[in-house]
């Protein structure tokens, strides 16, 4: 579903050059969850942020479903809408309500009518816990509601692959467990995700590979039971360690 | 006790009091001092007046009778000749029975309300306001999205634009797009008035809006990308949107000034509120009671619309 093939991402700035993602190649199978971590700065976000072609990469290949998002003829909208997102701060659109926000795109984008719209919208509100908010602006949810719709915004677009960019970092602790368990009721309905976390015990129990990264680079890459048990990176180890 | 300590407040609302008798009397005495006469009768006449409009008769003949009806009169005139009698309802008669009248003569009165100058240069105010303001808000528009465009062509032009109408007066860019522009294409006053102001209104909306753009957080236009709308529809769906509410203020601002500056457009002859004002008190020597008058429809007009806008500001509120 998701090929990766020598992919290099570098920002420069103030006579800085900091190669953000560094040579990585990998692959993501249908209906496979891959978890990414490793410590901050090493490159994880970035690297998801290349996956949809959020952030230009400078070289290598990212192929999406069999489409090329290099290729010049290559239609970036069209991949995009086939790939969900979702960020460490929501990013709901504060002046349309709950409902609007999951039925904007459908509509703009894949031309559906409002009230087909509506309805698929209502499917996934109600899916997610939240249906009764419908009407609400997002400025009057929780950090763990509007994360919960978000998550409905991006399957409202029926995506192949969904991109997890540190789903739980900006919640309280209280409400990281309403949004895992979303994710993980995703995961077991056979969504090919793509997640960066600090949240080792879902990577544990829902993951099927562990992505390690450090500096740019995937040290490590293995099922979570070898990945946390086992680890063979020294590097790896050590993160382990202070997160435990 | 508590922590929060609160001092009276009557004192100082006695001393606000107080500042504005002092101001009133300060203003009284001065215009006694210049021995000035007020005549603020004389001003209403100026917004509408009852004006006469003669009413003439159609044939020669003789007034026969005078009727009174309500509360005008009907004349009745016998033509020399034959033929029958012709009425001429009029409000005031200007002839007597018995006059012999030629065809055309006027009979006599009638009175209707006629709209003043005041009213006029205010109703000529505000639509050249209106126009202009709508224009330069398109222009504005534009101008703040090319701005900020990756295209080097649209941000210089848009730069040098912003840049050349913000650095010059107002009034100098009315004269040169009346004496200049207007004369080149062959411009009607009021067409070159507008121009001037909507240009002169978008330059500084272009930066309002640019600003509210760039306030709008990245991630926002990264989440709509993300769910595979175009950087159009982004813009129009979801920046747009919130950076317009964001600048509603600022915006508001700068249209209240527009009306303001409209007033510059009476250097070429355009029939504002100003020029009325000028012209009334060319024919009225009532000098101070016309400024002061023309002074208030400004405050009206842009009350108005300030009140207009934070009610609008309010209803987009609703989402925070």
């Amino acid at each position: 579903m998701i090929k990766v093939t020598h992919l290099i991402k570098i920002f420069e700035g103030r006579g800085q050059v900091v190669r953000a993602v560094d040579d990585v190649s990998t692959q993501v199978a249908k209906g496979e969850v891959v978890v990414i971590i490793g410590p901050s700065g090493s490159g994880k976000s970035t690297f998801l942020r290349c996956l949809n072609g959020l952030e230009e990469f400078n070289d290598g290949q990212v192929v999406i479903d069999g489409i090329d998002l290099t290729e010049s003829k290559t239609n970036l909208n069209a991949v995009r809408r086939e790939v969900g997102m979702v960020f460490q701060h929501f990013n709901l659109f504060p002046h349309k309500t709950v409902l609007e926000n999951v039925t904007l795109a459908q509509r703009v984008v894949r031309k559906r009518k409002p009230a087909e719209a509506a309805e698929r919208a209502m499917k996934l509100l109600t899916k997610v816990g939240i249906a009764e908010k419908a009407q609400e602006y997002p400025s009057r949810l929780s950090g763990g509601q509007q994360q919960r719709v978000a998550i409905a915004r991006a399957l409202a677009m029926d995506p192949k692959v969904m991109l997890f960019d540190e789903p739980t970092s900006a919640l309280d602790p209280e409400m990281v467990g309403e949004v895992l368990d979303v994710m993980k009721q995703l995961a077991r309905e056979g969504m090919t995700m793509a997640v960066v976390t600090h949240e080792m015990g879902f990577a544990r129990e829902v993951a099927d590979r562990v992505m390690f990264m450090d500096a740019g680079r995937i040290l490590e890459d293995a099922p979570p039971a070898q990945f946390f048990t086992a680890p063979k990176e020294p590097r790896a180890q050590t993160f382990l360690k202070q997160v435990l | 006790m508590s922590l929060k300590r609160h001092p009276a407040q009557w004192p100082w609302h006695g001393l606000l009091v107080l500042i504005l008798l002092g101001l009133a009397i300060g203003l009284w005495v001065a215009t006694k001092r210049v021995n000035y006469e007020w005549r603020w009768e004389r001003v209403p006449q100026y917004f509408a007046y009852r004006a006469e409009a003669p009413q003439d008769t159609p044939i020669s003949g003789q007034v026969s009778a005078i009727a009174p009806e309500g509360r005008s009169h009907r004349l009745v005139i016998t033509p020399e000749g034959s033929g029958p009698p012709v009425t001429v309802t009029v409000e005031q008669a200007q002839v007597a029975v018995g006059a012999t009248v030629a065809e055309n003569d006027t009979v006599g009165v009638n009175f209707e309300w006629r709209v003043g100058p005041l009213t006029q240069g205010l109703w000529v105010t505000i639509w050249i306001s209106f126009v202009s303001g709508f224009v330069g808000l398109v222009i504005g528009l534009i101008t703040g999205l090319c701005r900020i465009s990756k295209n080097p062509a649209l941000r210089g032009l848009a730069v040098l634009y912003i840049e050349l109408i913000r650095g010059t007066p107002l009034l100098v860019q009315i004269f040169i797009f009346y004496f200049f522009i207007g004369t080149v294409l062959n411009l009607d006053r009021i067409v070159a008035g507008i121009g001037a102001l909507a240009l002169f209104v978008g330059a500084y909306t272009a930066e309002i809006i640019r600003a509210g753009i760039q306030s709008i957080p990245k991630g926002q236009s990264e989440a709509a990308r993300s769910l595979g709308m175009s950087a159009a529809e982004t813009m129009i769906h979801i920046v747009l949107p919130q950076a317009f509410k964001r600048v509603l203020p600022p915006l508001a601002g700068q249209f209240i000034s527009l009306i303001k500056d409209s007033s510059l457009v009476s250097v070429i002859a355009i029939t504002d509120l100003t020029k009325s004002g000028r012209e009334i008190i060319t024919a009225s020597f009532a000098t101070f009671e016309i400024w002061f008058t023309v002074a208030i429809l400004y405050l009206l007009v842009t009350s108005v619309l300030s009140q207009l806008l934070f009610w609008l500001e309010r209803r987009f509120a609703r989402s925070d």
